[in-house]
Order: structure tokens, then C-alpha cells, then sequence
């Protein structure tokens, strides 16, 4: 039985290689857009929101709008919705660039909430603290609640890369590739099942290392 | 030092609109220790809020060290002056000395000298040997000098205290008034202490508004009585 999944294993390197490269491709761009937009979405949303030192309903009803609309689609609809704006962006409305659009924009919404919700976690009294220290507002986020947050954004972090990773499975359905599609189109309809046990293996161990690495960057950083 | 004249401030409580203070007139004089009382609820941290700028009035005028205080001066005003708090709120993710530096990072500056200055101010509250602890690992009253530190650092003409002992024992009490009072007269600051503690007032005020529903009811002189650290054993056995 092992020498089968070995064989399998060897007769797929080239493609598994590929759909690596792929995943990593759509996961590499859509980590850096949650990153930098889902940071700032979510100190806009916890800026304007109730308690919030720039408390606005507009465009906190307008940010958590967008986060929830992004949400609460189910993915594989969004991704077909998404076919036009692909289209305008990029000319095309498949292939891997395309995914990495409707992927980039799922990594934002889950990362501006969960960055929201950390830095709600923050004591309250940090605000006066640093305006009692004469910090501006910029200073206030970068020296205080950064800070502050820091680990919390970590694991937050981790987990939307582990979600953008399952997420990135079901990139296929225009073109996207990747592990999953492998797994999907050669294993499954293919009946050739030790390639998908091999994916579904190898899925886990990347989500295995990604856990682990922001776990340890979040204790490192968390003195508190 | 600070003068407030006629300064009242509405909140909404329970949706409804509650004069919390009501035409406060004020003085505190330079190089004062003076106290704010009263019970929960009476407008003690409202103003000493007001007084820092933090909070602003609905009505009246406020003037710190000769400026009147508003959105456009308020800024500049508050790098004058330093607040302890209650809770200390100390950075956790940041040790002791970095705790201590953080106002000067907020500033321009020579960091050189700022670390020299840190280590002097750490000597002064007793924590020189804590200088690369998190603040996880103090203790209460530790925790309340690394704070006062922190305040010292950027030399404040006017310190705000809001209840800087009642986290803490009896004894760590009077180790952080007998603090505030050497700095008092060491670098001639003026210290506005809010507490529901008279004795923590009469150790130390010269001058103390006793608050009640938002307005001052009385206004007394003091002579303070001096700080006396006192035991468990030494309170129960004295009489």
C-alpha cells in the first residue's frame, strides 16, 4: 500500500510542484492585501464604531458592511459574482491572477475583523494613557495600540492565512489551480485516491507549520 | 496654576442628560499638593479630566500655567503636565525602562540622555535593578513607581493623580505619597490628587475641595500630617 502512494507520489512530482507553486502564488498575494487593506479596514472600523475616538455610523455601517457582504457569501458564488470584476481588473475573468482578486478580498474582510476585534480587546484606558502622554492620534496606534496588540494580530493573522489556504482549494472553478484543484480534478474524479490522500496530507502539514510559526511569533512577542 | 472658572459638563446617563459638574470655581496654586474628595459619583475624575484636557466643558474656561485650555492649545498644554493613574496603566508588552521612555519616544529628543535620565528616575523610585523586567512581574506598588517614572521623564510642571493608592496596600500607600511628596518639593511640582481616601489626603494636601452632586461644598486648608508607614502589627498594637 505504501509503495502505491510512493509511485503515485513520483508519477505526480511535476504537477504536485505546480499546484504548490500555484497555491502559494494566489496565498502570497491575497496574504499581503489582508495584511495592508485589513489593517487598515479594521482600525477604520474600530475608529468609527461604538466607543470609537472617531465615532461616524456612515462609514462604520459602510466598512462592516463590506466585511459582512464579503463574509457571508458563500465562496464559491462570490467567486463566480467576481467573474466581471476580474474581467474589468485584469482583462480576464479566470486563470491564477484572477483568483488571487476574489481571494484578496475574502483575506481582507476576515483579517479587518479579527483586527477589529483584537484591538477592542485592548484596555480602555490606553486612549487617555497615551493622550495624557501627549501622543497624537497616529502615535496613539502605532506606539500604543499596535503595541499592545501586537501578538493578538499575530494568531489573527495565522488564521486568516489558514482560512485563504482552504479557501485557495476551490480556486479551480476558474482557473485558479493550486493543491486543491489537483486534488479535486486528478484525484477525485479521476478515482485516483492516494493522490488526494498525498494533497490532504500535505494540506495539513502546511497549515501544521503555519499554526506553529504564528504561534510562536505571538509568544515571542506577548510580554504581557 | 490652574484656574477654572464657572465650568460645568453634562453627561447622558441612562439617555438622559445629567449635570455631573456644575459651575465650578477653582484655583490651585504652584508648587501645591491639592486634594479633590468625595463619594463615588461626585465629579472628582470629571475634573480633574477637565483639568488635563482630556474631557472638555460644556461651559466655562479653564486656564492652565496662564493659557486657556481648548481644542487648539490642548495638546501642547497636556506635554506640561503627567498623570498617574489608578491602574497604572503600564504597557505589558514593554519593560520597565521602555515603560519609563515611552513619553520621550512621543517626542523629540536626545534618547542618549533619555536612557541616562530613565536610569536616574529608576534609582529615584527604588527599581534600578528592575530596569529589564515586564511589568507582569511587579508587584502593585512596583508597578505605581515604574508609573511615576514614567511621569517624571519629561520634567511636568503639574502632575494629575487620579486614586494613585487604592490598588495598593496600606503600606506601598504611603511608600508611593512619601514618593509624590519628595517630588513635590525636590522639583517643585504642582500635584492635584483625586482620592475617596482622607487619610491618603490629610498625609499630604495643603489644600483640599471636598466634592459632592458636581459642586465643591467646602474648600479647606490643611496642615499636612506627614507620612508615617505603618504595619499591620504597628495599626492593630498602637491603639
Amino acid at each position: 500500500m505504501v509503495e502505491r502512494y510512493i509511485e503515485t507520489f513520483n508519477r505526480f512530482r511535476s504537477p504536485l510542484v505546480q499546484s504548490l507553486w500555484e497555491t502559494f502564488d494566489m496565498m502570497l498575494a491575497s496574504m499581503a492585501a489582508a495584511l495592508v487593506i485589513g489593517l487598515v479596514l479594521g482600525f477604520i472600523m474600530f475608529m468609527t464604531g461604538a466607543g470609537g475616538i472617531y465615532k461616524n455610523r456612515a462609514v462604520y455601517f459602510m466598512t462592516s458592511g463590506f466585511v459582512n457582504i464579503t463574509r457571508s457569501i458563500p465562496f464559491i458564488l462570490f467567486i463566480i459574482v467576481m467573474i466581471p470584476v476580474n474581467r474589468m481588473i485584469l482583462g480576464t475573468g479566470f486563470g491564477v491572477d484572477a483568483s488571487k482578486i476574489p481571494l484578496s478580498l475574502i483575506g481582507v474582510s476576515l483579517f479587518a475583523r479579527f483586527t477589529e476585534q483584537d484591538l477592542l480587546d485592548v484596555n480602555k484606558n490606553i486612549f487617555e494613557t497615551s493622550y495624557a502622554m501627549g501622543a497624537s492620534t497616529l502615535q496613539y496606534f502605532t506606539h500604543f495600540l499596535l503595541r499592545e496588540a501586537r501578538s493578538s494580530l499575530v494568531l489573527s493573522f495565522t488564521s486568516t492565512t489558514v482560512s485563504l489556504l482552504s479557501y485557495s482549494t476551490v480556486m479551480g472553478i476558474i482557473g485558479g489551480g493550486g493543491l486543491g484543484y489537483l486534488a479535486i480534478s486528478e484525484g477525485y474524479y479521476n478515482f485516483n485516491y492516494e493522490l488526494m490522500w498525498i494533497i490532504i496530507i500535505l494540506m495539513v502539514l502546511i497549515v501544521h507549520g503555519i499554526q506553529t510559526a504564528g504561534n510562536n511569533i505571538a509568544k515571542k512577542l506577548d510580554k504581557r | 496654576m490652574i484656574r477654572l472658572e464657572k465650568v460645568s459638563k453634562d453627561f447622558f446617563i441612562g439617555g438622559e442628560k445629567t449635570r455631573v459638574i456644575d459651575g465650578i470655581n477653582l484655583h490651585v496654586d504652584k508648587k501645591e499638593i491639592f486634594g479633590l474628595v468625595g463619594e463615588t459619583g461626585s465629579g472628582k475624575s470629571t475634573i480633574l479630566r477637565m483639568m488635563n484636557g482630556f474631557i472638555e466643558p460644556d461651559e466655562g474656561s479653564i486656564y492652565l500655567m496662564g493659557k486657556l485650555l481648548n481644542s487648539d492649545t490642548r495638546h501642547e498644554l497636556v506635554k506640561e503636565t503627567s498623570m498617574i493613574f489608578q491602574g497604572f496603566n503600564l504597557l505589558g508588552n514593554l519593560n520597565v525602562i521602555e515603560n519609563i521612555l515611552l513619553p520621550t519616544r512621543l517626542r523629540k529628543g536626545n534618547q542618549r540622555e533619555n536612557i541616562g535620565k530613565a536610569r536616574e528616575l529608576l534609582s529615584f523610585v527604588g527599581l534600578s535593578e528592575f530596569e529589564e523586567a515586564y511589568i507582569r512581574t511587579l508587584s502593585g506598588g512596583q508597578k505605581q513607581r515604574v508609573a511615576i517614572a514614567r511621569t517624571l521623564i519629561t520634567n511636568p510642571r503639574i502632575i494629575f493623580c487620579d486614586e494613585p493608592t487604592s490598588a495598593l496596600d496600606e503600606k506601598m500607600s504611603y511608600e508611593i505619597l512619601r514618593l509624590l511628596k519628595d517630588i513635590n518639593e525636590r522639583f517643585e511640582t504642582t500635584i492635584v490628587m483625586v482620592s475617596h481616601d482622607i487619610g491618603v489626603i490629610k498625609s499630604v494636601c495643603s489644600r483640599v475641595a471636598v466634592m459632592e452632586d458636581g459642586r465643591i461644598s467646602e474648600l479647606i486648608s490643611l496642615t499636612p500630617k506627614g507620612i508615617e508607614p505603618v504595619s499591620y502589627k504597628e495599626a492593630f498594637l498602637s491603639g
